[in-house]
C-alpha cells in the first residue's frame, strides 16, 4: 500500500482498533493488530456477511492483509448526514437500527462496543451502520457497555423530541457525545417519571450516574447482567422507540394545497423543471428548500443521486417516508436551514464537516432553489449577491425560481415589513439578475405559466 | 478483557439490572396483552416503515448448506 498519497480521515481517531483514511480519492479503513482477533472472528463466523446482506452494515472489500495492518475498502456513501440533520422518523430508524444490530450481535456472541449516533447514516434510502470496527466479544453476564451512549445519543434525544419537537436534535451540535443524561432528565416533564421505561432508562440512570461519579479508582464492582436481562433491555427500548411519535408530524398538512397557483401552473412548473434538468443530464442533483421532494421527484428516475433538503423537519420526514414506500433508493432527505447551515464540530472543528464543506465535496451538477429566494431575501434580509455567493460555492448549474413582487407570498412578506417596506425596494428582477450575475451567467429565463414567478437557469462562471 | 476506550459510566453499568427488571415486567405484560388482543381481534396495524428487531436469517442458512 502506498503511504505517500494517504491522510487520515478527520473524524476517525477515537477508537484505537483502527482508522479511516483517504487513499487518493478512495476512503479506506485500516485495522490495527489490537483488533485482528475480533476482526477475524467476525469475518470467519459470517457475521459481517449476514449484516451486509441484510443491509444493516455497509459492505466492504478486504484490500490488503499484512502483519501490522489489514486494509478494508468500504462501499462509498454519496453524502453523509449527521444526527442533527435528521427528521424524527429518520432519527427513530437510526436508533432502531442500532438496537437491531446489538440484538443480532448478542445472539452470535458479540456486542456493539459503542452506540454513537454517528455510526449510522442514510444510504440508498435506509439507515446503514458504517463503523465496521464497533463490534467486540460478548462476555458472559456483563452489562452493555454502550448502554449509556445509546441513551445520550438516541433514546434521550428521541424522548425529548417527542415532547419538545425536533429542534431538540440541534442540541447534538453542541454535544457531540450525546446530550448529558442529567440534562435530558431535567428537560423532561415530571409525568415521564410515571413511565417505567423513561423512569428507569433516564431519571434513574441520571441519579445513579451522579451517585457514582466520584468513583475515581474504579473500585466499585460492576454488577452482573444476564444475557436474558440484556435482551429485555434491548427489546423494551426497541418497542418503546418504535411507538414514539411527535405532534408536529401528525399535523403535516399538504403544503402544496396552500400554494398560490393552480394545478395547471403547478404542472407547468414541473414540466419546465423536468425539461431543463434532463437536458443537463446531471449525475448528482440537490434541491434546497425542496419541501417533501415533489419537484425533485419529476427527475428522480433520471438522475442517479438526488438530495432534497428543507428547513421543515416534517416535510423531510414525509419525503423520507415516500422515498421508502416508492423504493427510491437514490433519494436522500435531510433537514437544513440555509441561513444557518450545520457548522463543523468536534476536534479542530473538523470531526464532523460543515454542511458547506460537504456540499462542496458532493459537488452537485444541478442545484435547485424553488420558491426559496424570497424567504432568504425578505425573511433573512440576505442581499442577492450574498445568497448568489452561497449557491456558487458548490453549484455548477442553478435552477432558481424568482417570485416577483406581484406574487402573493412576496406581497405578504413585504407587507409584514410595515414602515420598513421601502428598505426592500431592491427586491425586483433587475437587482436579482445583477446580484446573481456576479457569480453566474443566465442561460435560460422563463415565466412559469399562470404565475407571477420567473424560472432561471444559471451557470456558474467559476 | 474487552478493550475499554471510553468510560461506559459506572452508574450506567449498575442501573442496567433495574432497567432490565422493569423491562422484563413490561415485556411480559405486553406479551399477555398481545395474546388477549389477538384473541379478541383487536390488533392494530403498525404504520412505521422500519421492520422488526429480529433479523431473518433463513436465506443465509440456505446458502451455507
Amino acid at each position: 500500500m502506498k503511504q505517500n498519497n494517504t491522510h487520515p480521515h478527520q473524524a476517525s481517531f477515537r477508537d484505537p482498533s483502527g482508522y479511516m483514511f483517504h487513499d487518493g480519492d478512495v476512503l479506506r479503513r485500516a485495522i490495527n493488530p489490537i483488533y485482528f482477533k475480533q476482526y477475524n472472528a467476525l469475518k470467519d463466523s459470517a457475521f459481517f456477511k449476514t449484516l451486509i446482506k441484510n443491509r444493516l452494515l455497509i459492505a466492504h472489500q478486504e484490500t490488503s492483509v499484512s502483519e501490522d495492518q489489514i486494509v478494508l475498502t468500504p462501499e462509498p456513501i454519496a453524502f453523509i448526514t449527521n444526527p442533527y440533520e435528521w427528521s424524527f422518523e429518520q432519527y427513530k430508524h437510526a436508533a432502531l437500527h442500532t438496537l437491531k444490530i446489538q440484538k443480532y450481535a448478542l445472539s452470535k456472541g458479540f456486542i456493539l462496543k459503542d452506540a454513537s449516533a454517528y455510526n449510522v447514516t442514510f444510504h440508498k434510502g435506509s439507515p446503514i451502520f458504517i463503523d465496521t470496527l464497533s463490534f467486540d466479544f460478548y462476555e458472559q453476564d456483563t452489562p452493555w457497555r454502550a448502554y449509556k451512549q445509546f441513551i445520550t445519543h438516541f433514546f434521550g434525544p428521541l424522548v425529548l423530541a417527542s415532547y419538545h419537537g425536533t429542534e431538540i436534535f440541534k442540541m447534538l451540535q453542541s454535544h457531540i457525545d450525546g446530550i448529558p443524561v442529567k440534562l435530558i432528565s431535567s428537560l423532561l416533564p415530571g409525568k415521564t417519571k410515571l413511565s417505567s421505561t423513561i423512569f428507569t432508562n433516564i431519571h434513574l440512570l441520571a441519579k445513579m450516574e451522579s451517585k457514582h461519579s466520584e468513583d475515581y479508582k474504579a473500585e466499585t464492582k460492576i454488577a452482573k447482567l444476564s444475557f436474558k436481562a440484556q435482551n429485555n433491555i434491548i427489546d423494551n427500548l426497541f418497542d418503546f422507540i418504535k411507538k414514539l411519535s411527535i405532534k408536529e408530524e401528525t399535523e403535516w398538512g399538504d403544503y402544496y394545497d396552500k400554494t398560490n397557483y393552480n394545478d395547471a401552473a403547478f404542472q407547468g412548473k414541473k414540466t419546465l423543471i423536468e425539461d431543463w434538468v434532463t437536458s443537463l443530464n446531471p449525475q448528482r442533483l440537490i434541491d434546497i428548500g425542496g419541501n417533501d421532494g415533489t419537484f425533485a421527484r419529476t427527475v428522480v428516475h433520471k438522475v442517479p443521486h438526488v438530495i432534497v433538503t428543507d428547513i421543515d423537519s416534517n416535510a423531510v420526514a414525509h419525503n423520507y417516508k415516500q422515498a421508502q414506500q416508492n423504493k427510491e433508493t437514490n433519494m436522500l432527505a435531510f433537514v437544513c436551514d440555509v441561513l444557518q447551515p450545520a457548522p463543523g464540530i468536534g476536534l479542530n472543528n473538523t470531526e464532523r464537516n460543515s454542511l458547506v464543506e460537504r456540499l462542496q465535496n458532493y459537488s452537485p451538477d444541478v442545484t435547485m432553489a424553488l420558491a426559496l429566494i424570497h424567504h432568504i431575501t425578505l425573511s433573512g434580509n440576505v442581499p442577492f449577491d450574498r445568497s448568489a455567493q452561497f449557491f456558487a460555492s458548490f453549484s455548477k448549474y442553478l435552477v432558481i425560481e424568482f417570485p416577483t413582487r406581484e406574487d402573493s407570498w412576496v406581497t405578504s412578506l413585504l407587507v409584514r415589513k410595515r414602515e420598513f417596506i421601502n428598505h426592500f425596494d431592491f427586491y425586483n428582477q433587475a437587482s436579482f439578475e445583477t446580484g446573481y450575475q456576479h457569480y453566474f451567467d443566465i442561460e435560460k429565463k422563463e415565466v412559469v405559466p399562470g404565475t407571477k414567478r420567473v424560472l432561471y437557469l444559471l451557470k456558474n462562471k467559476g | 478483557m474487552i478493550f475499554l476506550y471510553f468510560d461506559p459510566g459506572l452508574g450506567a453499568m449498575i442501573v442496567q439490572a433495574v432497567v432490565a427488571a422493569a423491562a422484563g415486567v413490561l415485556l411480559f405484560s405486553k406479551g399477555v396483552m398481545y395474546k388477549v388482543k389477538g384473541f379478541l381481534g383487536l390488533l392494530k396495524q403498525d404504520d412505521d416503515t422500519y421492520d422488526s428487531i429480529d433479523l431473518d436469517e433463513k436465506d443465509d442458512a440456505d446458502e451455507t448448506k
